[in-house]
């Protein structure tokens, strides 16, 4: 089946038991519980109208009425109650929820698990068995996410209050306190971030939680109040460096230039015939950058700036005496 | 009348009935005004029972009464999602797994969410729920869609793989056993027809589309053999199983000494030392990525020991710096 009718199939069955409550439901929650628009409920109601049951005259049809912004339904008393978890939906909470207890976001026999217990006992004998197959092939492994840190943290987002940290700015490899309104937790590529306005440069920031060196909660109330408006694709969308950025030249031999690109998709590549790796990057720091390549060894060389030349040497020079 | 409503008007006919409904009459409802042959439309049946099975609504053949025919209901015990009694905290732990996971992009994105609606709908406040977000590249998604239909249906899949050493894409034909996310990527292992061998593709490095094998759609191409443990796929890097990982000291300054802490090696013991630096023993099992890992701390790491990993880290550097003077 195509997915498009599969989905849009499983939104109208969820989406009648809502509107054939008695208090309907309103086209705003409609459209933010779907994640749809207001035509496209529109579309979704007009197919509605056109269901029932035997022999179809206008009493066996569906029908949907929209009074003060609410929209209801009638003649759809066997629509009344949800359909039961499909297997996708099961297995998409079983996944993530698992997931997220191993990775320490949950604790284990906390309401998460608990939750998912109650869950399996709606699945039918048979769905459970090939849950749990599957289940067992798919894994996510999260980093950790715990401790006093993240206490700390779940506080300051509780309670609306600031958070001070010490944190090592890896662009620009120094070690700094910030005072941050804190917004949301967000988990990418692997990390886990904490994603705050900070006082300090007036803008929003993410955080590596892996370098904070320490956090504590303030008694600071938050002031900026962004936590319902921020934009999440426009915070962790493309690094935009600036004008003022330099232009990076970097070859690699082969394997390790991919690999290189693989972690940082807004470098440009190109394969050279003799098997290296040619890698552009617009970057405004090269601190970290000068540290990221210590440890390629040979297979990197560096075309440009001489700026970045010239701090790597640095840092393996001085790096390799306390190596000796 | 189009597939969607057919769909519904099936559903809302099998699940309304208390009598089994039989195909002839479904033939003059549900199934009215469609002119194609009365073969085409038990065809049609068929693939309709199908699609409603694949959604979880399962259509149920019964004999009737008089047991010379076959009637079709859909049971109401199953279809209708039971009560469940989630307490405050439940519900908020199940909404932060659907909304990490919305943000997330990948096939579970959307079924969490539904799920999440689904069970909620009895409930008539809203929780408090963290705000918490997980996010992955968009390409990713659409591949995922796939590899986990197959792994769903036991179906092989072609794709174009370039693996990392290799200057060309290859055709490859792959059953899949499992899917994992690993530090952020994504990849899937199993039994590849051309190496004739388990192996794992990163997803990021398939160069087409995932094409699952679409013959006989509701038959499984394979089994997965019974000793083959996703585990020991996504360990990888531990050059042997079964052998401990060696002792290695390393000495962080005062200013990154909380850096100890965030690796992926387990620290064994640590020792701070007057000036605030910090002297961390740890555990590693991937001597490579742990010398990148420290290394990855420019000056304020330094190996202590063992010689082995030191030797390692001195090759490192010594090579950037034979690099830096070679052009």
């Amino acid at each position: 089946m195509s997915a498009k009718v599969d989905e849009r199939l499983n939104r109208l069955l969820l989406m009648v038991p809502f509107l054939a409550r008695p208090q309907g439901a309103s086209v705003k929650e409609l459209c933010e519980k779907f994640d749809i628009d207001k035509a496209v409920l529109m579309q979704d109601l007009a197919t509605l109208q056109m269901c029932g049951v035997p022999d179809y005259t206008p009493a066996d049809l569906m029908d949907y009425w929209i009074e003060g912004g609410r929209v209801h339904v009638t003649m759809a008393d066997y629509f009344s109650r949800p359909l039961n978890l499909t297997r996708q939906e099961a297995l998409s909470l079983f996944v993530a929820g698992r997931a997220l207890i191993r990775s320490g976001v949950f604790r284990e026999q906390g309401p998460l698990d608990s939750a998912l217990g109650k869950i399996e006992t709606l699945l039918s004998e048979e769905s459970k068995d090939r849950l749990e197959e599957i289940i067992d092939r798919v894994e996510v492994e999260m980093r950790a996410y715990e401790g006093t840190m993240r206490g700390i943290i779940d506080e300051g987002l509780e309670q609306g209050k600031n958070l001070e940290l010490e944190y090592w700015s890896y662009s620009r490899d120094e070690v700094t306190h910030r005072e941050v309104e804190p917004l949301s937790l967000i988990c990418s590529q692997g990390f886990w971030y904490l994603l705050g306005w900070c006082h300090s440069s007036e803008d929003m920031r993410l955080f590596r939680l892996d370098r904070i060196a320490s956090i504590e909660l303030t008694d600071h109330p938050v002031t900026k109040k962004m936590r319902e408006s921020f934009d999440l694709p426009s915070v962790v969308g493309e690094y935009s460096p600036g004008r003022k950025a330099h232009q990076v030249r970097l070859s690699f031999a082969g394997q390790q230039g991919r690999r290189v690109i693989e972690e940082w998709p807004v470098a440009q590549m190109t394969e050279n015939a003799d098997g290296t790796v040619l890698v552009e990057l617009r970057t405004r720091n090269l601190a970290w950058l000068a540290t990221y390549l210590l440890r390629f060894g040979d297979a990197v060389s560096i075309l440009g700036p001489k700026e970045l030349k010239k701090m790597v040497e640095e840092k393996a020079r001085k790096l390799l005496e306390a190596y000796s | 009348m189009d597939k969607i409503e057919r769909l519904i008007n099936l559903t809302a006919c099998l699940l309304e009935t208390r009598k089994p409904v039989p195909f002839e009459q479904l033939k003059e409802t549900v199934y009215r005004g469609l002119s194609v042959s009365e073969n085409a439309l038990k065809r049609m049946f068929e693939r309709d029972k199908d699609e409603l099975r694949e959604m979880g609504i399962d259509v149920e053949a019964v004999t009737t009464e008089w047991g010379d025919e076959t009637g079709y209901l859909i049971p109401r015990d199953k279809y209708y999602l039971p009560h469940i009694d989630l307490e405050p905290d439940e519900r908020v732990a199940l909404t932060m797994v659907s909304r990490l996971f919305l943000s997330s992009g990948t096939p579970f994105s959307v079924p969490a969410q539904l799920a999440l609606l689904k069970l909620a709908f009895e409930q008539t406040a809203a929780d408090e729920v963290p705000h918490v977000h997980w996010v992955e590249s968009p390409r990713d998604s659409e591949l995922l869609g796939d590899v986990l239909d197959s792994l769903m249906r036991r179906k092989f899949v072609t794709f174009s793989y370039r693996a990392l050493g290799a200057d060309e894409p290859v055709q490859r034909e792959v059953e899949p056993y499992g899917l994992f996310n690993k530090g952020g990527a994504w990849y899937f292992v199993g039994m590849c027809h051309l190496r004739n061998d388990i192996r794992c593709f990163k997803l990021e490095r398939v160069s087409s589309s995932i094409e699952v094998n679409p013959r006989n759609p509701k038959t499984p191409d394979f089994e997965v053999p019974a000793g083959f443990e996703l585990h020991n796929e996504i360990d990888w890097e531990r050059p042997a199983r079964t052998r401990a990982g060696i002792k290695s000291r390393v000495l962080f300054s005062p200013r990154l000494s909380f850096a100890a802490a965030t690796g992926t090696s387990t620290v064994v013991s640590e020792k701070r030392e007057k000036d605030g630096s910090l002297e961390a023993t740890f555990e590693v099992l991937d001597a490579g990525g742990f010398v990148d890992w420290v290394l990855g701390f420019g000056t304020d790491a330094v190996i202590k020991a063992p010689a082995s990993l030191k030797a390692l880290a001195r090759a490192r550097l010594e090579g950037v710096l034979a690099g830096l003077e070679g052009k």
